[in-house]
């Protein structure tokens, strides 16, 4: 018998070493579980206020940007009863502007990832459905259109169409539906491999139904992750555009531009820069631990390793 | 006994893939050719089986006959038409009478779709109506056993057995004269091997079509043919009756095959 | 005389997030002896692999044992506590199912070779590489040329044997082979089956094998034990598997194989393998039984017959208690 196997012949030791089958589970799966949760408290959070926002504001004129005449009286004035989060630079109060700032963000954000997605899904499946040239181009564009970044498509539209929710949407879509077209194309051009849609052919199903019924379908899930995982990088993206000034205008009940407006009286009145850009923080952190829940879900590998040691 | 209408017929056919020779080459189509000379015909009515292990051809040989891979050289017949010179409509409309049964059922079947859909795919493009193929389908159900509560279910609630009936059924609704099957059982439990093998030669029995049965495995191609074509490195290297080859190999490969089928795990 | 394995009503099983258990292994108890073939037969979802993986120690996090497992009259299982440390990977090796993706894709053979090694032994290239060429032609590959491959540029018997080569490296006595030639073809097979014999005679190895073919397994296994929703269902030599199979299931195993040159009807076996973790009342085997009768509904105890173990009720009085 040789050395190595006397050695192993000891008995089990006493508990000094790790034992695998006692660890705590529990306080990780409820870091995980309540993780989740705050993120959808805060979505629902904004989402409601989006809905409700004017009907529920103190000035609600005053949120969409009008001036009322004793606004000059009272400006930049700290938080306090009457004005809850303060006065900004024209005498408006705050709150109800950072308030009907929800309603704005989460227009922008729907239009634009609705946009992209359905562009990037069309592109994508085409591309790898029909190979050959028509591949070749379209993966192409989106080359192209990745490496754009949005703010100087922005700057181009903004000269071209002046100020506004078209320009800032149109320059967000633009740049993004190139991404969801990438995981479309990756994912479309495995699932074109699989057995099904060579049934599919064989029984002469038409090329648009082959599209919508097998790839479409199947492609849906990730690219739809991806989509709810990206709504915080939109929102922050929008609010910089807007923040430098080349999407909606001045006045708009926007954070971006609220945040621009107090940018020059920051010393004197932080109040006006902070209050949209916490709620604009808090936002994208909310919509970012939803879409990682959902990753996490959808991944069905990692769900097994995961949901009971993280 | 087979009457005389050929379904299948490939004649002198090479085929290969196309790929980029390294460096200067990498200017000139270069082809790898995996098929050489492979002459091929299955009979109305007939069980034939192909015989190759990975790396005979097998896979491409498929692909040749299904429309999917244009030969390099030689013609491909399938009831009586040259698939490869016709517009792909036609092409299509022919090999619409042809039933494929692919390896592997997890790659075959949508996830995203019922039972009752895949199976209903293949009679979309007829005149049928929604009864008549509500009818078809079940017919086709009950003929590989399954009952009709899995025309409800998705594809991830079946196990492996159902899932190849599935396939099988879908292959045959649609009535066709030949049946391709690619390595029907090797993704399979043993006991469920000799249930499907059992069914295939049923269908053959009740349909009257013709089998065409792709395999490495030795032992199913004596139960689901009554003639063979070995397969190796792409060259058909024989053929005749099942039971006489596997009694009386000629060639050294087959009798290597049949050794290491008798020894082996 | 040692023994290389022992198991002790062993249980293995599954957490799920409800915290609910799916038993894979339901109570199986066993002895491998050093230097012996042990095959465990089954079909796919039986638990062989569960059983096997718990040998090697590559069971997840979440998984519950229950019962005792010894390598080496070392345990490593009790209970719930699981220890592996010298035994995995130093004792027991694993040869895992697919070759082609059990090897490092970025890495070549020689340098996998070399970080095992180095892990075992803390030698430093040169010299493992030398040792790495001894273990290479061990398993008949050419060592000068496969050490500088990387696992694509093999064929898949070569890719297999590399990864026999890896296993052995570490020094275990028993390797652990999960469905080694599944992923093969045919002729390649043979060969692979015979290296393992030869390798088990120089090497004085263990050879425990994890497979689904019963008919051939019996040519080169001592014993083996053949598995049916996580129990052992019957236990006996190699040979006697085909000659008297005893259980039912046994039977009807060997008579589903089909056997060249000899065309008798197949015999299928009506229903379907139960899913992993279903609990079944009773014999597990009862639902598909063609011989079941009413003592079934109790499970059977495993009973000494002949020269083997059968769990069935119909072997009740001949069994030497």
């Amino acid at each position: 018998m040789s050395a190595s196997i006397k050695e192993f012949m000891k008995p089990l030791e006493s508990s000094g070493k790790r034992l695998y089958g006692d660890l705590s589970k529990s306080f990780k799966r409820y870091l995980k579980r309540t993780r989740f949760k705050v993120g959808l408290a805060i979505t629902v959070v904004i989402l409601f206020l989006a809905l409700v926002g004017p009907w529920i504001v103190p000035y609600p004129d005053e949120g969409e940007g009008y001036v009322p005449p004793e606004a000059s009286q009272r400006e930049k004035q700290p938080p306090s009863l009457k004005f809850l989060f303060g006065t900004d630079t024209r005498g408006r109060d705050l709150f109800s502007r950072v308030i009907l700032g929800a309603r704005s963000a989460v227009l922008q954000i729907t239009t634009v990832i609705s946009l992209s997605l359905v562009i990037g899904l069309v592109v994508g499946i085409l591309a790898a459905y029909f190979r050959g040239v028509v591949e070749t181009v379209l993966n192409y564009l989106v080359e192209l259109f990745i490496s754009i970044p949005a703010v100087i498509v922005a700057l181009v539209l903004r000269l071209a169409l002046g100020p506004g929710l078209l320009t800032i949407i149109t320059s967000l879509v633009i740049t993004w539906w190139s991404w969801y077209a990438r995981v479309t194309y990756v994912y479309a051009r495995s699932i074109m491999e699989m057995d099904y849609v060579t049934l599919a052919r064989l029984s002469g199903l038409s090329p648009v139904k082959i599209m919508t019924r097998h790839v479409m379908r199947n492609v849906l899930t990730p690219v739809l992750v991806q989509a709810v995982t990206d709504m915080g990088s939109v929102l922050l993206e929008a609010s910089t555009i807007n923040f430098l000034g080349l999407g909606l205008p001045l006045n708009s009940p926007e954070w971006g531009v609220i945040m621009f407006e107090g940018l020059g009286v920051l010393e004197i009145a932080p109040w006006i820069s902070a209050y949209p850009g916490l709620f604009l923080l808090i936002t994208a952190l909310g919509f970012s631990l939803v879409g990682d829940t959902l990753r996490e879900e959808m991944d069905p590998r990692l769900r097994r390793r995961w949901r009971l040691w993280f | 006994m087979p009457d005389n209408n050929i379904i299948v017929l490939l004649k002198d056919v090479v085929a290969g893939y196309q790929t980029t020779g390294r460096g200067w080459r990498s200017l000139f189509k270069h082809v790898n050719v995996v098929l050489r000379n492979v002459n091929l015909r299955v009979y109305d009515g007939e069980r034939v089986a192909i015989i190759g292990e990975s790396g005979s051809g097998k896979t491409t040989l498929l692909k040749v006959i299904l429309g999917l891979l244009k030969p390099v050289k030689g013609s491909v017949e399938v009831l009586g038409k040259e698939i490869y010179k016709l517009p792909r409509r036609e092409r299509v409309n022919v090999l619409k009478q042809v039933g494929y049964v692919p390896q592997d059922p997890y790659k075959a079947l949508n996830p995203k779709l019922r039972v009752r859909t895949i199976l209903s795919e293949p009679l979309e493009s007829t005149k049928a109506n929604l009864e008549e193929i509500e009818e078809r389908v079940r017919e086709v159900a009950k003929m590989v056993q399954l009952s009709d509560k899995i025309l409800d279910k998705y594809p991830s609630e079946l196990s492996g057995g159902m899932m190849q009936r599935v396939l099988i059924a879908r292959s045959i609704i649609h009535d066709p004269e030949i049946l391709i099957l690619d390595e029907p059982t090797s993704a399979l439990d043993v006991s469920i091997q000799a249930q499907i093998i059992e069914l295939i030669n049923n269908i053959h029995k009740k349909l009257e079509l013709a089998i065409l049965t792709v395999t490495h495995d030795l032992g199913v191609a004596q139960y689901l043919s009554d003639r063979a074509v070995i397969l190796y490195k792409g060259e058909v290297i024989e053929e005749g009756h099942t039971d006489d080859i596997i009694a009386k190999p000629k060639h050294e490969y087959t009798n290597l095959l049949i050794a290491s089928y008798k020894a082996s795990i | 005389m040692v023994l290389a394995v022992k198991a002790k009503d062993l249980r293995v099983g599954y957490m799920d997030e409800e915290e609910n258990i799916l038993w894979a292994v339901k109570g199986v108890s066993f002895e491998v002896k050093q230097g012996e073939v042990f095959c465990l037969v089954g079909e796919s979802g039986c638990g062989k692999s569960t059983i096997g993986n718990t040998i090697i120690g590559i069971l997840p996090p979440y998984a519950v044992t229950e019962g005792e497992l010894y390598v080496f009259n070392k345990p490593v299982v009790v209970g719930n506590l699981r220890d592996y440390t010298g035994i995995r990977g130093r004792v027991v090796s694993y040869v895992p199912q697919n070759p082609g993706t059990s090897l490092n894709p970025y890495q070549t053979i020689g340098t996998q070779l070399y970080y095992v090694l180095n892990s075992v032994y803390g030698w430093d290239k040169k010299k493992s590489l030398e040792v790495a060429k001894k273990y290479l032609s061990l398993v008949e590959l050419d060592p000068e040329s496969v050490i500088d491959y990387y696992p694509h540029e093999l064929s898949g018997g070569m890719q297999q044997r590399a990864a026999i080569a890896i296993a052995l490296s570490t020094g275990a006595k028993i390797l652990v082979a999960d469905e080694p030639t599944s992923a093969l073809d045919a002729h390649l097979r043979l060969q692979l089956i015979k290296l393992l014999m030869k390798l088990r005679d120089t090497e004085s190895l263990t050879l425990i094998l994890i497979t689904h073919d019963l008919v051939s397994t019996g040519k080169i296994c001592d014993t083996i034990a053949v598995v049916y929703s996580g129990k052992i269902i019957e236990k006996c030599s190699g040979s006697n598997v085909i000659i008297e199979p005893l259980h039912p299931y046994t039977q009807m195993l060997a008579d589903a194989v089909p056997l060249l040159g000899i065309k008798r009807p197949l015999k299928s076996i009506p229903g379907e393998p139960p899913k992993p973790g279903e609990e079944i009342a009773g014999c597990v085997f009862a639902p598909r039984c063609p011989l079941v009768f009413e003592k079934c509904v109790e499970a059977p105890p495993s009973f000494n017959v002949y020269n083997g173990e059968v769990a069935c009720w119909r072997y009740v009085n001949i069994a030497r208690q």
